[in-house]
């Protein structure tokens, strides 16, 4: 059958390792976003990732490189503003998020020669990524995972609430802020499988669809990497079958996921859930 | 005399421009079951948060066992100060559950990378049954109504085996027949633990009843001491 021969080639095999690998970074990440409201900073991170590899390009820095840098920046820059609960971050984020892209495209204006290269960050092409860039997303994947583990009943308690977790003698500010440093590096890892405009779904929806489906925190990751796994797979091979772009597949497909959870989800029946 | 558990001098706080706290200076006594009360706005709530250092102060100084608390003793210091805060807005949807609240307490106390021992675990089921809601011990906290959220918040500042207490309205949304008890409890628990106790309350009855003394907050400042005796014949006066 189609679907076995399938993953028997090997730039397949490698497409489904990148996407995996990024699935399982991206929505590990997305349960922290997820839970402690933070989509908006992770749209602008993305996207500031996003125009920070095109700056690289276009300086001819390492993309990778500028990217991290601007993912941070944005994190950094919007950290505090995200703290200061009782200013609507709306407009700086909108600014924020506008102004990243227009750089983008500006620069990709700018750019001499073929923008294949440059288009890759913005779709993302999980066909043609080096094997460098797989070696990060193992690592990015694996750190973020260790970080999960070491740190889980501390991000519950600032998850829970950041001022009581402060109040009870734990770094909350710090474990804020890092968790904002993980999801830019995250971001940035995952840029070149997914690319800048697609990367934020990854990152929200398996988390969003594990949301509506459990109470805890524990099942809430578990689930969150298996229906990226299964998304990122499902996504791959109706891309392979049908000769589509596989960035898109795997969103479409997850999006779907969300949905199908969000209509039978308990907590929508208890009146608890609903998408944030 | 009894030693200062906790003493604030001269302390003043303010949110941007407006102080909320205008030269504060109060003294516990070790063991004492103090209870703050004042309008609205008094800032009592303040009082709370400069002790536990969670608002920057801008003058004056914040003594714990008569040492100045330092900012980087905040961590060590916070893990004996049971906190109950006034209110919380949690998303019915958080997937914590009431005993992973109740346990939270103690994580700073267990170290990161650490799992909770069987000790740990058993003072939080201590607490829970202290605090009657061990029947809800697996339900998700969102799920519960205001006054069960406000006992689970007590135990978890229980389970914390806090030295100092600090509660922020504790009865603002209990039933009356747990106020009685609630009142109780608290005494009981500051006497068992030898605690110090900080009550902050609109509840001039129940701070009577509970309290060794109750201090009068108005407009960021302390307006004075009075015995809890005083207390209700000053706010049935009040009244009418
Ligand atoms: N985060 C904040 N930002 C700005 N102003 C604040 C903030 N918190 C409190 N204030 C102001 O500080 C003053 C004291 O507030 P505080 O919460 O300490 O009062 P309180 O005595 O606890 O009142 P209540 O009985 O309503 O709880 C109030 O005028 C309030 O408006
Ligand atoms: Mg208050």
């Amino acid at each position: 059958m189609m679907w076995l021969t399938l993953w028997s080639e090997g730039f397949m095999q490698r497409a489904l390792l990148a996407t995996v690998l990024s699935g399982v970074t991206c929505s590990l990440i997305g349960v922290l976003i997820v839970t402690m409201r933070l989509s908006f900073i992770g749209v602008c991170i993305s996207h500031a990732a996003f125009a920070g590899a095109i700056l690289g390009l276009y300086l001819g820095v390492p993309p990778l490189g500028s990217s991290l840098v601007t993912s941070l920046l944005a994190a950094g820059l919007l950290g505090p503003l995200a703290d200061r609960g009782n200013l609507s971050p709306d407009t700086a984020i909108g600014v924020m998020f506008s102004a990243s892209l227009a750089l983008a495209f500006l620069l990709l204006a700018l750019l001499p020669g073929p923008k294949s290269e440059a288009l890759v960050w913005l779709w993302g092409n999980v066909l043609t990524v080096s094997r460098e860039s797989l070696w990060l997303l193992a690592a990015t994947a694996s750190a973020i995972a260790l970080l999960v583990v070491l740190f889980f009943k501390e991000l519950q308690a600032v998850i829970f609430h950041r001022d009581l977790a402060a109040a009870s003698g734990l770094p909350a500010t710090a474990i804020f802020y890092g968790v904002l440093i993980c999801s830019g590096v995250a971001i940035t890892a995952s840029l070149s499988a997914i690319g800048g405009l697609l990367v934020f779904s990854m990152v929200v929806n398996p988390a969003a669809t594990a949301y509506q489906l459990t109470y805890r925190l524990s099942w809430m990751f578990l689930l969150s990497t298996l229906f990226a796994i299964l998304t990122g797979w499902v996504g791959l091979a109706l891309s392979a079958l049908f000769n589509l772009p596989s960035g898109a597949m795997v969103v479409l497909v997850s999006t779907t996921m969300l949905l199908t959870a969000i209509t039978f989800s308990p907590k929508r029946r208890a009146g608890t859930g609903g998408i944030r | 005399m009894k030693q200062t558990a906790c003493e604030l001098r001269q302390v003043w706080v303010s949110y941007g421009k407006t102080p909320a706290l205008r030269g504060v200076s109060l003294q516990v006594a070790q063991g004492e079951l103090l209870g703050l009360f004042g309008h609205n706005g008094a800032g009592k709530s303040t009082l709370l948060r400069a002790v536990l250092g969670l608002v920057p102060v801008q003058s004056g100084e914040v003594l714990v066992d008569g040492v100045p608390v330092q900012k980087r003793d905040l961590p060590r210091l916070r893990q004996r100060i049971g906190y109950v805060p006034q209110m919380l807005r949690v998303d019915a949807g958080t997937p914590v559950s009431v005993r992973d609240v109740v346990m939270m307490g103690q994580y700073a106390q267990i170290g990161w990378g650490r799992l909770p021992s069987q000790g740990h675990k058993q003072r939080a089921d201590r607490a829970l049954e202290a605090m009657g809601v061990t029947h809800l011990a697996d339900k998700p906290f969102g799920h519960l109504s205001g006054g069960e959220q406000q006992r689970v918040l007590l135990a978890c500042a229980l389970a914390q085996s806090p030295r100092l207490l600090l509660m922020d309205e504790p009865t603002s949304s209990v039933d009356w027949q747990f106020v009685r008890e609630l009142a109780g409890l608290i005494r009981e628990v500051h006497e068992a633990n030898h605690l110090t106790t900080i009550v902050v309350s609109h509840d001039a009855p129940f701070l009577a009843r509970l309290c060794d003394r109750v201090v009068l907050m108005e407009g960021g400042e302390i307006l004075g001491d009075l015995p809890a005796s005083s207390l209700l014949k000053r706010v049935e006066q009040e009244s009418g």
